[in-house]
Parts: C-alpha cells; sequence; structure tokens
C-alpha cells in the first residue's frame, strides 16, 4: 500500500517533467487519431494494410541512418510511397489484397533486415522503430500529429456520408456522384501519415493496435454508426490516459502498457456483450 | 400506360450500342433501348446473360468498348448534380452485414452529402446554424417518411445486421426514396421477397411512377410479376433480343429466343 502511495507521489512528479507532458500529450493524440481513422481501417477491412505500410517504415528508417539524414523525416515520406504503391497494386492486379499485403511487407521486411546489417556501429534506431518511445517525442511530432489529427478530422467529418457510403458499397457511392477514388486515396494517405508518426512512439510492432483495438472494442458495442465512431474515438483516446498513468505508476514502458489497457478494454467488452446476451 | 408517340418526351435514359467485353470475352453486344418519363421497364434474360453486365456499363461503373450513354440527356460523367436525381441499388448492396450502422443511419445515406430534402436553399452565413437545423429535421422528417412508405419505420433503430432478407430489401427501397428520383435502377433488388412483399414492392413502385413520374429499370428473374406490372420488357441475352411490352415480349416465342429450348414459363422456380 506504501509502495503505491509512493508511486502516486512519484506519477505526480514525473508529470512535472516537459518530456511526460509532452509524452502524455502525444499519447492522447495518437489514441484519438487511431480510434478516429481505426473506425473506417477496420470497415474497410485496411487493418492489415496498415500493419504492411508499417514494416516499410524499417526500410525508410535504415536508409536514413545509412545516408546520413533524420531516420525519423525518412519515415514519413517512406510510408507515404509505400502505402500509394500498395493500394496501387492492390487496385491494378486480380490478386486478393492480403497476397498483395504479405509480399510488401515480407519484401520490405527483408529489405530492411539487410540494410540494417549494413549499418556500421550503434544500430539503437532500429530497436527504437521496432519498439518505439514515447518518452522521447519532441514538440515537432506532436505538431506533426496534432495536424495529422485535424486534417483527418476535417476530411472524415465533413464527408461523413460519403465515406460510409463508399465503405458499405463502392459501386453505389460512384453512382451518387462521390468521388470514390480520390476518397480511398486520401484516406490512405492519412493512415500513412498517421502509421509513420506513431511509430517513433509505440513502434513498427505495436502501432496497429491503436488502429484496430479501439475500434474493433467500439463496433462490439455499437448499433448506429455514429455512436461506432464516437466510442471508437474515446476508447482511444482514454485508453492513452489510463496506459501512460498504470506507466508511470507501475515504471513499465508506456506503449506496450497503452496497448495493454486497450487489450483489456476489449476483453472486458467482449466479456460483457457475451454475458448480457446469455 | 404506354408513351403516346404524337407527344414529343425526351427519353430519361438513352442506350445506344452499347458493347462491353470483359477481358476477351463479348458480354454485351450492340445494345439499344430509350427509357421514358413514368414507366416501369424490366430486363429479362437467363443467369450469364450480362443483365448486371449491361446495368453497370450503363452506370460507368465498368469500361464499355462502343457505345453512347445519356441520362437526363446528359453523359454520365458530366450530370454533376442531376445525380441525386438517379437511385441505384445492386444486388449486393451491402456485402458486410456486420457493418455497425442503423436503418435509420442507412436510409440517410441516400441523401446526398450536402444536399437538404426540400432542394437548395440560398445560404446566409448568419442563420447558418438555423439552416443547418433546419436541413437536419427535414432530413429525419424524410426519412421517417421513406422508412413509412416500405412499411419499415417500426425497424428504425436495428443494426442491419439484424434485420431479415425482406426487411432489408424494404430498407433498402427506402433508402432510394428517401429523396425524389427521376429514374431508379433496381437490379434484382426484389430476389428473395416473399410474394406479398414483391406485389407491396410493385405497388409502391406504381404509385411512385404515376403519381410522381419516376422512371423505373428493373432487372428481374421473375417473369410472373414483370408481366403483371410493367410497362415494357426488354430480353437480354448477350444483345437485346426482343423488347416490347410484356404480353408480346413475353410471348412463348420470344422466351424461346431468349431462354432458349430449356425455358419452359409455368414451371419456372427460383
Amino acid at each position: 500500500m506504501t509502495s503505491l502511495i509512493t508511486n502516486i507521489h512519484d506519477l505526480f512528479n514525473l508529470l512535472q517533467f516537459p518530456f511526460m507532458q509532452r509524452a502524455m500529450i502525444g499519447a492522447v493524440l495518437m489514441g484519438t487519431l487511431g480510434g478516429l481513422l481505426g473506425s473506417f481501417t477496420t470497415l474497410r477491412q485496411l487493418s492489415y494494410f496498415s500493419h504492411a505500410v508499417g514494416h516499410a517504415a524499417l526500410v525508410g528508417v535504415a536508409l536514413g541512418v545509412l545516408l546520413n539524414t533524420n531516420p525519423h523525416w525518412m519515415l514519413l515520406p517512406f510510408t507515404l510511397i509505400f502505402g500509394i504503391i500498395t493500394l496501387y497494386i492492390i487496385d491494378q492486379t486480380d490478386l486478393a489484397s492480403d497476397s498483395v499485403l504479405t509480399i510488401v511487407l515480407s519484401g520490405s521486411l527483408a529489405m530492411g533486415v539487410i540494410l540494417t546489417s549494413m549499418i556500421q556501429g550503434y544500430r539503437g534506431n532500429l530497436t527504437a522503430v521496432l519498439f518505439g518511445d514515447i518518452l522521447a517525442i519532441d514538440h515537432t511530432d506532436l505538431i506533426l500529429t496534432l495536424i495529422i489529427l485535424l486534417i483527418s478530422s476535417i476530411f472524415i467529418l465533413s464527408t461523413m456520408r460519403s465515406q460510409i457510403l463508399l465503405t458499405l458499397n463502392p459501386d453505389v457511392a460512384k453512382v451518387q456522384g462521390v468521388p470514390v477514388e480520390v476518397y480511398r486515396y486520401s484516406f490512405v494517405i492519412l493512415l500513412s501519415l498517421a502509421v509513420a508518426v506513431a511509430i517513433k512512439a509505440v513502434g513498427v510492432l505495436l502501432v496497429n493496435a491503436f488502429l484496430v483495438i479501439p475500434s474493433a472494442t467500439a463496433k462490439l458495442m455499437s448499433e448506429h454508426f455514429s455512436r461506432f465512431l464516437i466510442l471508437s474515438v474515446v476508447i482511444g483516446c482514454i485508453s492513452s490516459i489510463i496506459g501512460m498513468t498504470a506507466s508511470g505508476l507501475f515504471n513499465q514502458a508506456s506503449g506496450p502498457t497503452i496497448v495493454i489497457v486497450q487489450f483489456l478494454l476489449f476483453v472486458f467488452t467482449f466479456s460483457w456483450v457475451r454475458l448480457r446476451r446469455i | 400506360m404506354t408513351q403516346n408517340p404524337s407527344r414529343i418526351t425526351l427519353p430519361i435514359l438513352k442506350v445506344e450500342g452499347l458493347t462491353i467485353y470483359q477481358g476477351k470475352y463479348l458480354a454485351i453486344r450492340d445494345v439499344s433501348f430509350e427509357l421514358f418519363p413514368g414507366t416501369d421497364t424490366a430486363i429479362v434474360g437467363p443467369n450469364g446473360a450480362g443483365k448486371s453486365t449491361l446495368v453497370k456499363g450503363m452506370l460507368d461503373l465498368i469500361p464499355h468498348t462502343a457505345g453512347k450513354i445519356e441520362v437526363f440527356g446528359f453523359p454520365l460523367s458530366r450530370l454533376g448534380n442531376l445525380r441525386q436525381l438517379l437511385g441505384y441499388i445492386p444486388q449486393n448492396f451491402i456485402f458486410d452485414r456486420s457493418f455497425p450502422i442503423s436503418t435509420s443511419e442507412l436510409v440517410g445515406l441516400g441523401i446526398g452529402q450536402y444536399e437538404s430534402v426540400s432542394g437548395r436553399n440560398s445560404s446566409s452565413v448568419n442563420s447558418w446554424l438555423c439552416k443547418f437545423r433546419q436541413i437536419r429535421r427535414q432530413q429525419s422528417t424524410a426519412i421517417k417518411v421513406a422508412l413509412q412508405r416500405t412499411n419499415a419505420y417500426h425497424l428504425r433503430n436495428k443494426t442491419i445486421g439484424t434485420l431479415s432478407g425482406g426487411e432489408l430489401k424494404r430498407v433498402l427501397l427506402a433508402y432510394s426514396l428517401v429523396t425524389p428520383r427521376k429514374l431508379l435502377i433496381l437490379d434484382e433488388a426484389f430476389a428473395g421477397v416473399d410474394i406479398q412483399g414483391a406485389a407491396d414492392f410493385y405497388a409502391l413502385l406504381n404509385q411512385l411512377k404515376l403519381e410522381e413520374g419516376w422512371t423505373v429499370l428493373q432487372v428481374s428473374h421473375d417473369i410472373d410479376m414483370v408481366n403483371r406490372h410493367c410497362d415494357r420488357v426488354l430480353c437480354l441475352n448477350q444483345t437485346l433480343v426482343c423488347s416490347g411490352k410484356p404480353e408480346i415480349a413475353l410471348s412463348p416465342q420470344n422466351l424461346l429466343a431468349t431462354y432458349g429450348p430449356g425455358f419452359s414459363r409455368y414451371q419456372h422456380h427460383h
């Protein structure tokens, strides 16, 4: 008990530090962004897409180190270009999208590993890309995340009906005059950018959790689309707050703690929905 | 019922020499027809005759090799705001039944993104919020009316995943009549609905046609229903085999030409 009280005391001390405040704000922004974009990502069956694009980030970071540039600035254009090319290949072939995504994922992973092995000396950047470090995010990252969140919110909220219709049935959306291709590519661009900014904080391996788990949890409880979208955002945001607090209290890595909170919320919701049905 | 030839009316839909290849396979060959306002036309034909392909080609959803399509007198690409007057319900509108959306939200999707239900209002900055509320109110009224017309108002708060097949069809019909249309294209929208349900649908379509001047084009498998309710039939088997009033187009000789010798009208099961 006393240890918990000292822990809480420590947490308050911790929150005095600017890096901790930045981490908290960053986590909340990313949780919100993940919940917002995740809602459509899961419904459009793009969750594996963001996973594959995330792995392309490895290549970007390794290249960045090799070329002596800031690896994190290589990340953004790299995931973006990979995202657009991947969607283009899916559109242009008869292959199932999961085949294309596996090709892209394995290809970029293999390239990333080989490029990394060419890096002389310190390879700390690689672990940072795989696991992320939310405590290391700086003002630029925060502003970038905020900008992407704002653009995504405006884009999705102002074209909501078209977005839903396009997700339900692209043909019907096209007949009603929705610019289906423009919206699809815009969404994938935003998704790739969101993955890129979140990788620095939570890493390649866990970034997809932010997109998939909150929206999947929201879907379990929703009968209306409006409720689904709001819940997805709220769950994303709340898991970040709880996760950051818990990571401070128990002195654990922040990214994984947030993902564990998302996971527990999902398990709890799932059991609750199941039990209620019996 | 049928068009008076002496009256000059512009066709709602005009298809001229439409030819569609799917890969190397010739799916539709040189199809031409016109639809006039206030008519209900059915496309019939055997499986694989290209009925859905024809509809998709007309709507520019798949590319065509040759031909010209005009809707309301314009090519589809130049339709602009008139697209709102065009309704389309494909065979598999909802393929993800787990989609978290309620019936009334789905019907609301039928209203375009920026359109208000009762036409465009001039916008003024001062009363923007007021107008926004007014539009919201008009839209929810339109959704309510549409659901009531198709006898589905009691389903308004249900998720689409919990609806039965027939209920879903009624909701989709409500979707297509939530705003006024001029041309409604239904691709086997009534397949899987029981006889009473189908009769209700046709009665409603008939009402829309007579009272509001809608033009309906439907792909159908149900020859008897088509015979009873449609003004005109297009028999399709890769190309237009015959067209005309149901009693003529659906004569035994024409059915034989469309469906081939294996078809017997009174033993047609689904």
